[in-house]
């Protein structure tokens, strides 16, 4: 029997009269590994603020481990569990990549040294020993990625919640990504991951949600989903009404 | 009731001060704490006019206003510019604002040591005579420092709208990059734009000369005062510098009547902070995005 | 290769302690002395600003408010009960906390400009109300006339002193727990958060910083350091006036222009800011300050106009520069590499 992890009951939100997402409901159980997918402008980065809490619901609910966090500040839904990156990466810009990654460790130790040990740990799992102590900005993109995504693995969060961390990555380095993404899942932690790249969602999710105009249209496993019909339409428009996967 | 025209009068010389601080601040996101220091160096240039030229200080707005212009110009270009390229990428660019602070103590210390620390006024034929407009007596150098301010408020917002580099400045403060890309001149129009703010300042300047002493400190007064009415007024917006500086001047010159000079002065820094708190955006808030 | 680095460095902080100890032996003539316990001073106040200001990015223009609040209440302690300011500014640093707390709820949410005015004004107001009360109580407050400090002599308790060796030794080991403060906050977890938040509040709270919290800290140490720094200055002059402990010109913008000119959110920044530009302001007033009324403060303005448009980054920054230009030779040379941090001391 799987345990619910994160819960969003009908959450909603409006920015004066548009619904940017719509009565979404989900559930997302432990150790999983689940995609979000749709349409440019589909409310999808907006979910993932309301979960992260950088915006609270009109209406609707977000329960996280049986614990009602709707309306938390963001540094509080992190230190609940839940770590998330930003489609466009937020360096540190001014500090090293030790330094970027130890910031996040700090959220489970006062301690320095502590902290350091938490952020090598991380680098090395995520490749970026060798840029240990370069200055953020002086990353290449793909690098800048990861960073992100070790910086939200600091604070050893339960769920972790990737927003088109594939974006501007080429062939090599998605493949690579993919297996990043699979290992960290398969230590344990659940995986909420926005996505454009299909067959990297389809290699690492075992279930898709999609979204489209706010509200969530599809649920699935990988195959279901690319198969149906609304699906389809949601991307290509009304004329491919007719295709069959 | 003169008590009100009164603080109608300065009222509007505040709105007049504000008015360049708000299409600096509004066009350029910059807070140029050298304001007050430039108005005193207007003050300062259009005393030593007068005493030289014995001309109305209302006539030198026709010299001092371009001399003005010109170095509001040149400071943006070569002091300013720098600054805020290199701070580009900072989300808050800080540096601006402490170059322009010392820039303020530079210009105030270099009027001591050009002019001396005396206190000096324009004595004019009007400095000390009264109008009676029905029941009303009123200082008529502040009299017609409000219709020269309000005739100035007025000509500027014309100029905003109706001419070509009005909307030129507008566009820039809307959308630098949007504005770049339609042709304009962005880093001219920012020059320019902070030239026309110094070059206001001179009409405030003139009217203040025939009753307001100057000397090289004068400016940081007004400057806060500016400040509190462009917060109050809205950044960026124009009637609403205006319609807050005559506030702050009915605030002042009513309270006055009722408690100490130093209570009222710490009124008006409570309604500037309550309007930070509140309502940051002020009055007419702000068609730009901060 | 590293090890003869940290050996040169003890050496190099050994004989610059030595220094410093000695100074007053060889520098007897009070003027001289007096000016260097100013510069000291400054360096102290300087750093006491840069924890809010260098390492939280927030431009407080408006920090006389602390030195007052320290200096006011140890003065009217100690003239009307005799109470040392020894403990008097432990009661002043705990009500400059207690202001910083209040004033920095409100106002830290607002934007870094908004902030900047709302300083401004709050500091404004406070030395509007400081002119105008001349009692609280049985406690003299002076008003704008000011407040003198009581004379009793040599008293180590009363922090008074006829010669100025004590106060160059006292002002000595206050700035270098200044220091000792900076570089703590820096490698701590505060300090971490504080960059971060500098850097990008947003990622900061989707990492587990709590902004404001952070922000509030920071002020809250500055304003007790920033309070003790104030009594000290009251001891050393043994007169307050409002604007000269509160003032802008006086008092608040010369500690963020010294900061800065030094290097804003390093450790040795402040100092070198501080030192620099008290030395350049006060040998221009001692040799041409008679004739020309202004002209210290002129330079020094033009001074910090230069140092902003060519080097925003301080002082320091040129120092890191050249650290890092002579390790790249070394690395050469060597064929070690070892990028080494910079970030001042």
């Amino acid at each position: 029997m799987q345990k619910t992890l994160l819960e969003l009951k009908d959450l909603t939100i409006r920015f004066g009269g548009l619904i940017a997402v719509n009565k979404f409901n989900a559930q997302i159980n432990v150790g999983e590994a689940v995609g979000l997918i749709g349409p440019n402008g589909a409310g999808k980065t907006t979910a993932f603020n309301l979960i992260a809490g950088v915006y609270a619901p009109t209406e609707g609910k977000v329960i996280f481990d049986g614990e009602d966090i709707t309306g938390l500040k963001p540094y509080d839904v992190c230190r609940k569990g839940i770590g998330r990156t930003f489609q466009v990466v937020k360096p540190f810009g001014k500090m090293t990549v030790l330094q970027n990654i130890m910031v996040g460790a700090f959220i489970n130790t006062p301690k320095p040294k502590e902290a350091k040990q938490v952020a090598v740990e991380i680098m090395g799992k995520i490749g970026l020993q060798s840029k240990s102590d370069s200055l953020a900005r002086n990353l290449t993109i793909p690098e800048r990625k990861r960073l992100e995504m070790a910086k939200a693995l600091a604070t050893k969060p339960k769920l972790l919640l990737l927003d088109e961390v594939l974006a501007g990555l080429n062939p090599t380095e998605i493949e690579e990504a993919i297996m990043l993404i699979k290992s960290i899942n398969r230590e344990g932690i659940t995986v909420l991951m926005i996505e454009h790249v299909l067959q990297a969602t389809m290699a690492i999710c075992n279930r898709i949600l999609v979204l489209d105009y706010g509200k969530k249209i599809a649920e699935g496993t990988p195959k279901e989903v690319t198969s149906n019909i609304d699906v389809i339409k949601a991307y290509l428009g009304d004329e491919y009404e007719d295709v069959k996967n | 009731m003169s008590v009100v025209a009164n603080g109608l009068s300065m009222g509007a010389i505040y709105g007049l001060i504000a008015l360049g601080l708000t299409l600096i601040f509004g066009i350029m996101r910059i807070i140029n704490f050298a304001h007050g220091a430039l108005l005193m160096l207007a003050m300062m240039i259009s005393y030593w006019l007068w005493a030289a030229t014995g001309l109305s200080p209302y006539i030198l707005i026709i010299i001092v206003g371009p001399i003005m212009f010109i170095f509001g110009y040149v400071c943006e270009l070569f002091l300013i510019k720098p600054v805020l390229d290199a701070q580009k990428e900072v989300r808050e660019p800080v540096a601006v604002l402490l170059l322009t602070a010392a820039l303020a103590i530079v210009l105030e210390n270099g009027a001591l040591m050009l002019f001396g620390a005396d206190y000096v006024m324009a004595h004019t034929s009007f400095s000390k005579a009264t109008l009676a407009l029905g029941s009303v007596t009123v200082s008529a150098s502040r009299f017609y420092g409000l219709i020269i301010a309000l005739v100035a408020a007025g000509a500027f917002y014309l100029f905003l709208q109706r001419t070509q580099i009005g909307r030129n400045i507008r566009a820039t403060g809307q959308d630098r990059n949007a504005a770049s890309l339609m042709g304009i001149n962005v880093p001219k129009t920012f020059a320019v734009a902070f030239g026309v703010g110094t070059a206001l300042l001179c009409v405030a300047a003139v009217v203040l000369i025939p009753f307001y002493y100057v000397h090289p400190s004068v400016g940081a007064v007004f400057m806060t005062k500016a400040f509190i009415v462009v917060v109050l007024g809205g950044l960026g917006s124009v009637p609403g510098a205006l319609l807050g500086g005559i506030i702050i001047g009915l605030i002042e010159s009513i309270a006055a009547q009722y408690m100490a000079a130093t209570l009222t002065a710490m009124l008006v820094y409570l309604v500037f902070l309550l309007v930070l708190f509140v309502k940051p955006t002020g009055m007419f808030g702000s068609p730009y995005e901060w | 290769m590293i090890k003869i680095i940290n050996n040169k460095k003890i050496i190099l902080l050994a004989g610059l302690t030595a220094i410093l100890l000695l100074i007053p032996v060889f520098i007897t003539k009070p003027y001289f002395l007096h000016v260097i316990v100013m510069c000291l001073l400054w360096a102290y106040l300087a750093s006491s600003w840069n924890i809010v200001g260098g390492f939280a990015g927030q431009l407080s223009l408006g920090h006389g408010i602390y030195t007052a609040v320290g200096a006011y209440a140890t003065v009217m302690l100690f003239n009307t009960l005799g109470l040392s300011p020894w403990l008097g500014m432990l009661i002043g640093g705990s009500l400059a906390v207690l202001l910083s707390l209040i004033i920095g709820f409100p106002t830290f949410g607002l934007r870094g400009a908004y902030y900047a005015l709302a300083t401004v004004a709050i500091s404004e107001g406070v030395i509007v109300l400081l002119n105008s009360v001349s009692n609280l109580g049985k406690f003299q407050v002076g008003g704008a006339e000011g407040l003198i400090v009581k004379t009793v002599g040599n008293s180590f308790g009363a922090i008074q002193f006829v010669s100025k060796v004590p106060y160059y030794y006292i002002m000595l080991i206050a700035l270098g727990l200044a220091i000792l403060v900076a570089k703590l906050v820096k490698e701590s977890r505060l300090g971490y958060y504080l960059v971060a938040l500098r850097e990008d509040e947003e990622a900061a709270a989707a990492l587990g910083v709590n902004v404001r919290n952070n922000k509030l800290i920071a002020g809250a140490i500055s304003a007790f350091m920033t309070a003790i720094g104030g009594v000290f200055y009251a001891m050393l002059i043994r007169y307050l006036e409002p604007n000269a402990i509160a003032g802008a010109a006086a008092m608040s913008t010369q500690m963020v222009f010294m900061t800065i000119v030094g290097g804003a959110g390093t450790v040795l920044g402040p100092v070198i800011g501080g030192i620099l530009l008290s030395i350049v302001s006060e040998v221009i007033r001692f040799y041409l300050g008679g004739q020309l009324m202004g002209l210290h403060l002129f330079v020094y303005g033009l001074i910090v106009m230069v140092m902003i448009i060519y080097q925003p980054a301080g002082i320091i920054a040129w120092y890191d520069k050249f650290k890092e230009h002579r390790l790249r030779k070394i690395g050469n040379k060597g064929g070690a590499s070892g990028a080494e941090n910079s970030s001042g001391a």
